[in-house]
């Protein structure tokens, strides 16, 4: 009954939670985001073996986020936090001109996930600050994002360490998802 | 004879692109369209942000399903918009009415859109939108204005409507949805996702 009535009552005050995932190639820049996302500050970050899961309020919404780490060897575990899953944040190295095809296959594996099927996805063309950077057009290309058509998805063009561009992926993220379409 | 029912029973399933250079007003006329047709509620005009990537709206009128596959609209993204060409049964192309200026822009996006060999033979409803603002220009005028050459093969209509009001947007799907149903490029379509009725079976 308690668990009910503040389903209730966030219901009716527009509080809602999402479970969302941030997934990308090792070094893409996951750890930096998610803390930038929860404190507003830059964190020295070492490689993710496992997970970091933070809780972050905005516009009326709960993302509980989980970065989970992304080497090579630990991305088979990727798969376990899929379920209830609503929303895909894929972090990209837009510097990393070297390992986009990888990024891209890492990706369209994750789409094809029958768990993940509903769950709409933002890309972060992270480290714009970096000389070289592809800018969102091509990050768009090199990832063949043309081949989402059942799904909605946006790309954002990112700098953790500045904190640009973080927040209006948030805000197409809650708007999609308060909007209830996948 | 199961596919057979499933043919003539299953609702046909239509995509259709809504295209339109940016601010013309794509994703307001998608989330309006999604008041009008479903249950749920569409994001209200002024939370809706620039669109970079892919907005998807889903709804049911008569006997149809319609896909809507709204595409961001500045320059740098314009680039996808052809790769989505080929699956789409039908296009809608948007104009803010209100905004001569730019009306240059929109008619160049647009006829490169028409020339693409993906498009062939699909339905084109261009809307003058923005029918709320005071100096928004007709249908008639922007047909005029835009003066399309080639459109001869392609069934086509102009329309007024507002994505902020609604006006016009019915009467627009309605058209939309009459001329997919009877139109080749669905049978086309079709043919090719193997849905293809074998006779006498």
């Amino acid at each position: 009954m308690g668990i009910l009535f503040t389903r209730m009552f966030s219901s009716v005050f527009g509080n809602k939670e999402a479970r969302i995932l941030v997934l990308g190639l090792d070094n893409a820049g996951k750890t930096t985001i998610l803390y930038r996302l929860q404190m507003g500050e830059v964190v020295s970050t070492i490689p993710t073996i496992g997970f970091n899961v933070e809780t972050v309020q905005y516009n009326n919404i709960k993302f509980q986020v989980w970065d989970l780490g992304g080497q090579t060897s630990i991305r088979p575990y990727w798969r376990c936090y899929f379920p209830n899953t609503q929303a895909v944040i894929y972090v990209v190295d837009s510097s990393d001109t070297d390992r986009i095809g990888v990024a891209k296959e890492e990706f369209h594996a994750i789409l094809e996930e029958d768990e993940l099927k509903g769950a709409v996805v933002l890309i972060f063309a992270n480290k714009q600050d970096l000389p070289g950077a592809l800018d969102d057009a091509a990050v768009t290309e090199a990832l063949e994002l043309h081949k989402i058509k059942s799904r909605q998805w946006a790309i954002f063009k990112t700098c953790a360490v500045k904190g640009e561009g973080l927040f209006e992926g948030l805000d197409w993220l809650s708007n999609t998802l308060k909007s209830g379409s996948g | 004879m199961s596919g057979l029912w499933s043919y003539m029973f299953s609702k046909t399933e239509f995509h259709v692109l809504i295209l339109g250079i940016d601010k013309a007003g794509k994703t307001t006329f998608l989330e309006k369209l999604k008041t009008i047709y479903s249950i749920s509620e569409g994001l209200p005009h002024d939370r809706i942000v620039p669109t970079v990537g892919l907005n998807i709206g889903r709804i049911e009128v008569s006997n149809a399903k319609i896909v809507f596959w709204d595409l961001g609209g500045q320059p740098g993204l314009r680039s996808i918009w052809e790769k989505y060409y080929e699956e789409a049964h039908a296009l809608i192309y948007l104009i803010d009415a209100a905004c001569p200026t730019r009306f240059e822009d929109s008619k160049s996006a647009l006829e490169k859109a028409l020339r693409h060999e993906d498009l062939q033979g699909a339905p084109l409803l261009i809307l003058a939108n923005k029918q709320d603002l005071p100096n928004a220009v007709s249908a008639e005028e922007l047909d005029r204005y835009l003066d399309l050459k080639k459109l001869d093969e392609r069934v086509y209509m102009f329309e007024a409507v507002s994505g902020y009001d609604g006006r016009g947007i019915k009467e627009s799907i309605e058209w939309l949805v009459g001329v997919m149903e009877r139109s080749k490029r669905t049978e086309t379509l079709r043919a090719r996702a193997g849905y293809t009725p074998v006779p006498n079976s």
